[in-house]
C-alpha cells in the first residue's frame, strides 16, 4: 500500500509537457495538441475536460505510446515514455504502471474470452506467476472492484453494463498500476452505476493511492470526484487549477460558458442572458 | 386535468410483440406549458413520444388509453388524420440530427422544399422565408448556414435547422425526444435556450424528453419520471427536485448532490 | 461451433455421409471384394449380381473393387490441395495484420492475379510443366485454393486486430504471438472452418475432372472420374455404368458443402443465440442498442 507523501518529497507521477500532436495524412493533416501540460501525482485524480475533438483522447493516447508525436516530453514515474520504441516500450508496459480504461467495455472486452482471461491477460503476458496466483490475484481484482468471483467465468456478454464496466477496472487493477487512465467512464452508464463507479474510483485512490487521470467531456462527474481540473480547448489547455478554485473563480471565457451551460438541479448555473455573453466574449477571442 | 391542457395522455398502454411497453401513464400537458419526461433508455420514454407523434414501429401500438389533442381524441387515427395533425399541430426533434437530412442536398434548400410543399409558399418566398426561421433560431450567419450541406455543420447548428424545419407549419406542440443528448454541454445549453426562447417568442408547448432530470429542469415546469414504462413520480419540477419521493428520483437527484456541480454553483452565484 | 453445426439436419446428414467416405478410404482395400486391376474376360460389361454388386465393366473388372480403391486417391489428392491452400492461405492471411502496406500491397495484388487463372486450365499447365502427375496437379490447385484461405482470413483477422481488446491487449505489453493466438485466431476459426469444408467439396470436383481427362493417373489406376471416363464410353452397352462414379462423386461434394453451409451457419448464429439465450438481466436488455442507448 504505497502512502502519499508530501508532494515535495513525492516526485510527480505523470509529466506531460509541452506536448505537440498532430493526427491525419497529408494534407488532411492538423495538429490536434499544442504545447499541453499536465500533471498527476501520486493519489491525485485530476480531471481532463473538453468538448467533442477538443483532443482528449489523444493525450490519453499519447501517454500510452498509441499516438506518434510531434513534440514535447511525457514522463511517467521516472521514465520518458515518448522514447520508448519495440520492446522496450512492451517491458514498459508489462510493468503496468500506467492502466486505461475504455469507454465502452463492451468493445474493449474479448467477447470469446472469460471474465477471468481477460482479466488475467496483463499477468499472464507479465509472466512469472503460478497458475494459482493468477487465479488468486483475478479474484482479489474482482472483488476490489465489487465483481463476484463467482462471475469470472461468465463471457462479458452476459453481465450487465455496469458489471462489465468494473471489470474493465478490475483489469486494469490487477497489475497494481500507478496511473489510471479513465476515458469518459461513466458516460455509458445509467444513473444507479454512474454513482456507484466514481464512488468506485475515488475507493481505489483511496485504498490503493493510485492516480487517476479522469478524462470526461460531463463536469458534473469531474467536479465531484477530482482534486483538479484542466479545461481543455482546441487543443491547448487554457486554465487548470484545484477543482473548487476553478470551479469558482474561472478566468477563461471558455471555462465559464462550460460552467455556466452545465445542466444543474437548480436551473442552470448561469442565467440565458449571461451565457449569452460568454458566448460573445469566447467568439470574440476566438475571431481576434 | 384542468381544461387548459393541450395534450392529454390518459392511462396509456403501449404493447409491442413481447408484451406492454408501457402500462397505462397519464399525463398532461398545458398550453403553453412545458413537460419533461425523465427516464432511462428502455424506459419507454421514447414510446410514448411516439405514440404522441403515430409514429410508433411495426408492431408496437397503443392497446389501452387515450391521447387527447385539443380535447379531441387523436388515439385511433388513420394515416391521414395523422399525417395532417403532424407537423402543423404536434412536431418533433430527436437525437442524431444529421441522419434526418440529405447529405447531398444543402439545408437551405432542404428547409425551403418543406416551407413549398407543407405551407404552399412559391420557390423565391420558401427561400427567403428558410434564412428568417434560421435567424430566429440564433444561428449567427443564417444566410450562409441555409448554403451549407449537412457535413459542413456542427451538431448545434444540424439540430437548429431541424428545429426549424419542425416548426414550418407553426406547430402548437414541440417534442424534443434527447434532442440535445449527443451535443457538447455548451452547445446543448445553446440549443436548450432556444427552445425556452421558441416557447416564448411563438407561445409553444413542449415535451422535453431525457435521461438527464437537470437537462428537463432547465426548461420544464412539469416533470414525469418513468420508469420500465411506469410513471415512479410527477409533479411541478421544483417540488419533485427539492422533495423527491420515489427512491428512483432520489437516485437521479443524489447523482447530481454527490457527483455534478452543484455544490460549486451556490459559491458561483455569490461570485 | 462444430457440435451445433452437426446438431442440424443438414450438418447431421454431411457429416455422416463424410465419416462414411473417409471410413470406406481407409477401409477400400480390405472391402473390397475383387482385386482392382483383375480382369476376367468371362465377365465383361455384366449386370449387377450377387457376384459383382454393381456389375463389371469393358475389360471385366468389379466395379465396386474400383469405385473404393479409387476413394483413396480421390479424396486424398483434393485433401493434399486444401492443405496446399490453407497453408499458402491462412498464414500469409495472419500475418498480413502485421507485415505493412508493402506486404498488404503485394499480395493482395498476387491474389488478385491468381483469381484470373481458371482452375482446370492452370492445373493442366502445371502438369506439363512438372510432369504428369496427380501430386503437381493437386499442388496447382493448392496454389489456386489459397487466395481464398487468404481472403477470409485476412477478413476476420483485420477486423479483430483493430478492435478495442486486441489494443488493450497491446497495451499490457502483449507480443504479436500473443494477440494472434489468444484474440485473432479464435474470431478466424470459424471462417477457415467454412473455408477448409467449402474448399474439400471444390477440390473433389477438379480431382474428378483431372482423372475424367486422364490427367494425373496413370490408366490402369482406378479414380472416380477415370472410371466414370471408361463408363461412358460404353453408354449403349452400360447405360446405368456412369452412374455409380458420379452418383459417389456428388454425394461426397454435396456432403462437404453441406457442411460448409451447416458450420457457416451455426458460426453466423453463434453469437446471436448465446447473448439472447443467456441474457436474463433487465439491464442486459438495454445494453442490446436500443436507439437512445447513446449518451456520449
Amino acid at each position: 500500500m504505497p502512502d502519499t507523501q508530501p508532494a515535495s518529497e513525492t516526485p510527480t507521477l505523470l509529466a506531460v509537457a509541452d506536448l505537440t500532436v498532430s493526427l491525419g495524412h497529408g494534407r488532411r493533416r492538423a495538429q490536434v495538441l499544442r504545447g499541453v501540460d499536465v500533471a498527476v501525482a501520486p493519489g491525485e485524480i485530476v480531471g481532463l475536460i473538453g468538448e467533442t475533438g477538443s483532443g482528449k483522447t489523444t493525450i490519453a493516447r499519447s501517454i500510452l505510446g498509441l499516438t506518434h508525436i510531434d513534440g514535447g516530453s511525457i514522463r511517467l514515474g521516472g521514465t520518458d515514455v515518448a522514447t520508448l520504441t519495440g520492446w522496450r516500450l512492451r517491458a514498459f508496459r508489462r510493468a503496468g504502471i500506467a492502466q486505461y480504461v475504455f469507454q465502452d467495455p463492451l468493445r474493449s472486452l474479448d467477447p470469446q474470452l472469460t471474465i477471468a482471461d481477460s482479466v488475467a491477460e496483463g499477468l499472464r503476458v507479465r509472466g512469472g506467476l503460478e497458475r494459482a496466483d493468477v487465479r488468486e490475484r483475478v479474484a482479489a481484482a474482482l472483488t476490489l472492484v465489487g465483481v463476484s468471483p463467482a462471475l469470472a467465468t461468465r463471457h462479458p456478454g452476459e453481465l450487465s453494463g455496469g458489471q462489465r464496466q468494473r471489470v474493465a477496472i478490475a483489469r486494469a487493477m490487477v497489475l497494481e498500476p500507478e496511473l489510471l487512465i479513465c476515458d469518459e467512464p461513466v458516460s455509458a452508464l445509467d444513473a444507479a452505476n454512474r454513482i456507484q463507479m466514481l464512488d468506485l474510483i475515488q475507493h481505489l485512490r483511496d485504498a490503493r493511492g493510485v492516480g487517476v487521470l479522469f478524462i470526461s467531456h460531463d463536469l458534473g462527474s469531474v467536479a465531484g470526484i477530482t482534486d483538479r481540473v484542466a479545461v481543455l480547448y482546441r487543443g491547448r489547455i487554457v486554465e487548470q487549477g484545484p477543482t473548487a478554485a476553478l470551479l469558482t473563480a474561472s478566468q477563461h471565457p471558455y471555462t465559464r460558458l462550460l460552467i455556466g451551460s452545465a445542466p444543474t438541479l437548480t436551473g442552470g448555473a448561469a442565467d440565458r442572458t449571461r451565457r449569452t455573453e460568454l458566448r460573445e466574449q469566447l467568439a470574440a477571442i476566438e475571431t481576434g | 386535468m384542468s381544461d387548459t391542457a393541450l395534450l392529454v395522455a390518459r392511462d396509456l398502454t403501449i404493447t409491442g410483440p413481447a408484451g406492454d411497453l408501457v402500462h397505462g401513464i397519464s399525463f398532461a400537458l398545458q398550453r403553453g406549458g412545458t413537460l419533461g419526461i425523465v427516464g432511462e433508455s428502455g424506459s419507454g420514454k421514447s414510446l410514448t413520444c411516439r405514440s404522441l407523434l403515430g409514429i410508433l414501429p411495426p408492431g408496437v401500438s397503443v392497446t389501452g388509453g387515450s391521447i387527447e389533442f385539443d380535447g379531441r381524441d387523436i388515439t385511433a387515427l388513420g394515416y391521414r388524420d395523422w399525417q395532417s395533425l403532424r407537423g402543423t399541430h404536434i412536431s418533433a426533434v430527436f437525437q442524431d440530427p444529421g441522419s434526418y437530412l440529405n447529405p447531398s442536398i444543402t439545408v437551405g434548400k432542404q428547409l425551403a422544399e418543406v416551407l413549398r410543399v407543407k405551407t404552399g409558399l412559391g420557390r423565391r418566398a420558401a427561400t427567403v422565408r428558410a434564412v428568417e426561421l434560421l435567424a430566429s433560431l440564433g444561428l449567427r450567419d443564417p444566410a450562409l448556414v441555409s448554403l451549407q450541406y449537412p457535413h459542413e455543420l456542427s451538431g448545434g447548428m444540424l439540430q437548429r435547422v431541424l428545429i426549424a424545419i419542425a416548426l414550418c407549419e407553426n406547430p402548437q406542440v414541440l417534442i424534443a425526444d434527447e434532442a440535445t443528448t449527443a451535443l457538447d454541454v455548451t452547445v446543448q445549453a445553446e440549443v436548450l435556450d432556444v427552445l425556452a426562447d421558441l416557447r416564448e417568442s411563438r407561445d409553444l408547448s413542449l415535451i422535453l424528453v431525457s435521461h438527464d432530470l437537470a437537462v428537463v429542469a432547465q426548461v420544464c415546469d412539469e416533470v414525469v419520471v418513468l420508469r420500465d414504462g411506469l410513471i415512479v413520480e410527477a409533479g411541478p419540477t421544483a417540488r419533485v427536485l427539492s422533495d423527491p419521493q420515489h427512491t428512483y428520483t432520489r437516485l437521479l437527484v443524489e447523482n447530481h448532490a454527490r457527483y455534478g456541480i452543484e455544490r460549486y454553483t451556490s459559491e458561483l452565484a455569490d461570485a | 461451433m462444430f457440435i451445433r453445426a452437426i446438431r442440424t439436419p443438414l450438418g447431421a446428414a454431411s457429416v455422416s455421409i463424410i465419416v462414411l467416405i473417409v471410413l470406406v478410404t481407409i477401409l477400400g482395400p480390405i472391402l473390397a471384394p475383387y482385386d482392382p486391376l483383375a480382369q476376367d474376360a468371362n465377365h465383361i460389361l455384366s449386370a449387377p449380381s450377387s457376384a459383382h454388386w454393381l456389375g463389371t465393366d469393358n475389360v471385366g473388372r468389379d466395379v465396386l473393387s474400383r469405385l473404393l480403391a479409387g476413394s483413396p486417391l480421390s479424396i486424398l489428392s483434393a485433401a493434399e490441395a486444401v492443405a496446399i491452400g490453407f497453408a499458402l492461405g491462412v498464414i500469409p492471411g495472419l500475418l498480413s495484420v502485421y507485415l505493412g502496406r508493402v506486404f498488404e500491397w503485394l499480395s493482395l495484388r498476387i491474389v488478385d492475379a491468381f483469381i484470373t487463372l481458371p482452375f482446370l486450365v492452370f492445373a493442366i499447365a502445371m502438369t506439363a510443366l512438372l510432369g504428369n502427375g496427380l501430386q503437381q496437379a493437386m499442388l496447382a490447385v493448392g496454389i489456386l485454393i489459397s487466395p481464398g484461405f487468404y481472403r477470409v482470413t485476412r477478413a476476420a483477422a483485420l477486423t479483430a486486430a483493430s478492435s478495442q481488446y486486441v489494443e488493450a491487449a497491446r497495451l499490457v505489453g502483449a507480443s504479436p504471438w500473443w494477440v494472434l493466438r489468444t484474440h485473432l485466431w479464435g474470431k478466424v476459426a470459424p471462417a477457415v472452418a467454412v473455408a477448409t469444408a467449402g474448399a474439400m467439396g471444390a477440390g473433389l470436383v477438379i480431382v474428378s475432372s483431372l482423372t475424367f481427362l486422364g490427367i494425373g493417373v496413370q490408366p490402369p489406376a482406378p479414380t472416380w472420374g477415370g472410371i466414370l471416363a471408361d463408363d461412358l464410353g460404353y453408354l449403349f452397352q452400360q447405360p446405368f455404368g456412369p452412374l455409380y462414379p458420379t452418383v459417389l462423386i456428388m454425394l461426397t461434394v454435396g456432403a462437404f458443402n453441406g457442411f460448409a453451409d451447416a458450420l457457416r451457419d451455426a458460426a453466423g448464429i453463434a453469437g446471436h443465440v448465446r447473448i439472447l439465450g443467456r441474457t436474463r438481466r433487465p439491464q442486459d436488455a438495454q445494453t442490446t442498442a436500443t436507439p437512445e442507448a447513446t449518451h456520449v
